[in-house]
């Protein structure tokens, strides 16, 4: 991780973003043989989304196309430390989907469903069980609680320390702090970005920029469906371990989870105007801690440390927006992450075979960039986010 | 074990009975439970979390005063009223504080601990060992055993405050900035964290000032967000029991004074070392003494402190320039004070480096997309001592013995050292690599001590070096005053 070198006048593949996404992707691409792979990141390593995320990988949802993406990153990531030779922490613990309305019973009835027909591991726990896997919940509140036993966390740092190491270890190139100007396109296609004046040739782009893809999109000419949206998250003062797995309240859109370093960390989705700012707001941090005080009361005298914002690019049913774009050659997307922590390693393997190969997985197709032109939305119900109305 | 009295001959107050780690202990009432411990001579409060370094009552690292205190983790002893029948325990111990297993992992060599509890290969995720691992490093970051009370905690109702003008800060110049407002017939709301107006010019000698009577005065409130672009403020009272406050002000004025940052030199983490403002109200209102000997270091205003001190009846034994000093030396708590020559001591207040409390003019003027940097202009008027511009922080000069920058993550010099070596001195990135300042005070004050540390070593000057974002409500605010917000601050619609 020393001082990087100037940039260079060519690369086989550039991608814009530094993040998670970015760096999977060039590993993957790395570990399919291709050289000179150049990574460029206009913030600092480990800033953007993927500094700032929940860390939960969440293996399963109430779609089968999210389901099945999702189950294969979960799985990556259970092998992903020895893959990359650096610990990502990823902790097996378990994904518990609370549901408070009877309602939200009948969704998780449905979830069940959904996870069997794609084969995927998860139960509906009995209250007894439950009072074994979250003893500290207040149970009275439960109609129902859905349990995968593969999912769990990893931390952000361990994994984005872990993907850069692997990637420079192959031979990537990655720089911080610079910022890609402008696009380059000649003959139809993608021909180089430029840094300021100087300009770097290559045939092949990735924008993988998170909450400025829109903003990237603009500077290739291509249309990109979604927006920029703030989501929120806060942390508690540490404590010895009171909750096991990762947790969704479904019926308040929270999700949150007991860190490896004692602290809980989470957030509730209220209903706002999208925001574009890294400020954190007000009404989040309340909607969590009402949440908290009344489905986990041990944590009601728990001091808040600290509340952060994190931006991410929001597509219109939320799913990622991942492969070639259609509107330019050369050019490839992998946006609209909202669960972009969980996905990458997925992610970044598949995208990378259809960079190298043309092959489009069929985990990954449903996700295709141009599937609201082809009016084909793939509706994931399960999700602890909402648009607003 | 010699009996140690830290109590001055000014005191007073009724004599209270309360418990530390299961034993009896006296305080006086009106004090805080920090306070009446040191009274007791009792000064090892806490451990630090890796290490398992003792830390006790310093102004400087919050981490020496959080203890369980009637079953609720994490407590600030300093800021909790001395009551009778308090149980006081211990955290950070296993199993118990009187036979402490953990206290064995002070043998370990600091190198070997580096980094955050989520940074080691040593049981990589994927194998059988990891879920046991993770869990003994959660039980060790833990630190603190979860609360015992199991039953809803009662959410007490948040206000919302509006004012003509808002000052924050109960200091003379705070009072100063009321009144001139309330003379004016504007409707002013002053909020001060002390229980009373201007403890530390009082506790210096200075007279208590007073306060135009039109003047809404709220204590006992920390005021430790800013919100919508510097137009909502939010304040927590230190007593859990009530309301958040969010606040709105058509002026705001901090008077929100400045604090002693530790200096920069081995030992500062120690038992024994104080910052001026907490040793000076210590000594003058509750009348106990930092110490038995104490030495006094400070940026020019060390004689008139060691003066005060003398006066209240504290046996002050040297004092000299704050930047004279080398190092503080003791195993668990101050022993003695390097200059050129060594002092023995059992205390050290340092007057300065003075700094402006930054959060809350961070967040009224942080804006970025990437980073959040101060960039907005905010029409905040800066008045008294959080006008004066930050002294520079003191670092030791390159030495084999290393200085804890974050004392209670038992983050080393050496440790950073090692990453401005590789050419990381991104002070996000540091943060990120180390955890910090990721502990209860949240960076402050350890990010002014990273900071100044980096640029010391590196070259890089302290202005480009950006300190991480200085994020709220730094544990001013409980889980259940922030639930009670929900009713009086609406999401933009």
């Amino acid at each position: 991780m020393s001082m990087p070198n100037p940039l260079p006048a060519k690369a086989s593949i550039i991608i814009v973003g530094a993040g998670i996404q970015g760096l999977s992707l060039a590993f993957n691409l790395a570990e399919l043989g291709v050289r000179d792979i150049l990574v460029l990141d206009a913030g600092y390593w480990q800033g953007g989304a993927s500094g700032r995320n929940g860390t939960l990988i969440r293996g399963a949802f109430s779609s089968p196309e999210w389901t099945r993406f999702f189950a294969h990153s979960c799985e990556l990531w259970q092998g992903l430390s020895r893959r990359l030779g650096e610990n990502v922490m990823y902790s097996r613990r378990g994904y518990t989907m609370v549901g408070e309305r009877s309602a939200t019973a009948g969704l998780l009835d449905r979830t069940l469903a959904v996870h069997k027909e794609c084969g995927i591991h998860s139960h509906l726990l009995t209250p007894g069980r439950l009072r074994e896997v979250l003893p500290a919940l207040a149970h009275e509140r439960v109609s129902a609680a859905l349990h995968l036993p593969d999912s769990g966390v990893a931390p952000h740092h361990a994994a984005m320390h872990a993907y850069r190491r692997a990637c420079e270890a192959r031979g990537v190139s990655i720089h911080y702090r610079t910022c890609v100007t402008a696009i380059d396109q000649s003959a139809g296609r993608v021909s180089g970005v430029r840094v300021g004046d100087q300009r770097i040739a290559s045939d092949t782009l990735v924008l993988a920029g998170g909450a400025q893809s829109n903003a990237l999109a603009q500077m290739a000419g291509v249309p990109l469906d979604g927006y920029p949206m703030r989501l929120e998250a806060m942390a508690l003062e540490p404590t010895r371990p009171l909750i096991g797995p990762a947790v969704a309240l479904l019926d308040r859109l929270c999700y949150m989870h007991q860190t490896a370093r004692g602290e809980v960390v989470g957030g509730a989705e209220v209903a706002e105007r999208p925001q574009h700012t890294l400020n954190a707001d007000v009404p989040v941090m309340a909607a969590t801690a009402r949440a908290y005080v009344e489905m986990f009361p041990q944590l009601g005298h728990a001091r808040i440390l600290r509340q952060w914002a994190g931006l991410v690019h929001i597509s219109k049913d939320f799913g990622p927006l991942l492969g070639a774009h259609h509107a330019l050659p050369g050019l490839f997307v992998s946006a609209g992450w909202c669960y972009g922590h969980a996905g990458a390693p997925a992610a970044g393997e598949l995208l990378a075979k259809a960079i190298v190969s043309g092959q489009v997985d069929e985990r990954m197709r449903p996700f295709a960039v141009d599937r609201f032109e082809l009016n084909r939305p793939v509706v994931e119900p399960g999700i602890v986010l909402s648009h607003f109305e | 074990m010699r009996r140690v009295d830290l109590r001055l001959e000014h005191a007073s107050g009724e004599v209270v009975g309360f418990f530390w780690n299961d034993r009896p202990v006296q305080g006086r009432r009106g004090e805080s439970l920090a306070t009446a411990l040191l009274a007791n001579g009792i000064k090892v409060l806490a451990w630090t979390r890796k290490s398992h370094r003792p830390l006790g009552y310093s102004g400087n690292y919050l981490s020496g005063v959080l203890a369980r205190v009637d079953g609720v983790p994490n407590v600030r002893l300093d800021l909790f009223p001395v009551a009778a029948g308090v149980r006081v325990e211990m955290q950070n111990c296993w199993p118990s504080p009187a036979f402490d297993v953990l206290r064995l992992s002070r043998l370990i060599p600091s190198g070997w601990i580096q980094g955050g509890f989520e940074h080691t290969n040593l049981v990589p995720s994927g194998t059988a060992l990891f879920q046991r691992w993770e869990a003994i490093l959660a039980f060790l970051a833990g630190s603190a055993r979860p609360a015992t009370h199991t039953g809803e905690v009662a959410v007490p109702p948040a206000r919302r405050l509006s004012a003509g003008r808002l000052v924050i800060g109960g200091g003379p110049a705070g009072c100063a900035a009321a009144n001139e407002a309330a003379a004016q017939g504007l409707d002013v709301v002053l909020v001060t964290r002390g229980h009373d107006l201007a403890r530390y010019a009082r506790a210096a000698g200075l007279a208590r000032p007073v306060l135009d009577e039109r003047v809404t005065l709220v204590t006992g409130v920390e005021v430790f967000g800013a919100y919508r672009e510097g137009a909502l403020l939010l304040g927590a009272p230190h007593d859990p029991s009530l309301g958040a406050l969010a606040l709105e002000a058509e002026e705001i004025v901090l008077a929100t004074g400045r604090r002693a940052c530790p200096p920069v030199v081995p030992g500062m983490w120690l038992p024994g070392v104080m910052e001026a403002r907490t040793a000076l109200i210590m000594a003058s209102e509750q009348a106990v003494a930092p110490g038995e000997r104490v030495v006094v270091v400070g940026n020019g205003d060390q004689e008139a402190l060691a003066r005060r001190l003398r006066q209240l009846g504290v046996k002050v034994v040297a004092v000299r320039p704050l930047g004279d000093l080398r190092r503080v030396a003791g195993r668990n708590r101050v022993k003695a004070a390097y200059f050129a020559e060594r002092i023995a001591c059992d205390a050290l207040v340092h007057s300065g480096p003075w700094l402006t409390e930054a959060s809350l003019t961070f967040q009224g003027r942080a804006e970025g997309l990437l980073q959040l940097h101060e960039q907005r202009p905010c029409d905040w008027q800066l008045v008294g001592a959080a006008a004066e511009p930050d002294q520079p922080v003191p670092v030791a000069a390159p030495a084999s013995r290393h200085t804890l920058l974050c004392p209670c993550f038992d983050v080393s010099s050496h440790e950073v050292q090692a990453l401005v070596e590789q050419g990381i001195t991104d002070l996000e990135v540091i943060k990120r690599l180390t955890s910090c300042g990721m502990g209860p005070c949240q960076g402050q004050p350890c990010w002014d001590s990273l900071r100044a540390w980096v640029s010391a070593r590196s070259g890089i000057a302290l202005e480009l070096l950006a300190r991480p974002t200085l994020r709220p409500p730094r544990r001013a605010l409980s889980v259940a005053q922030a639930a009670g917000l929900a009713d009086v601050v609406e999401p933009l619609k």
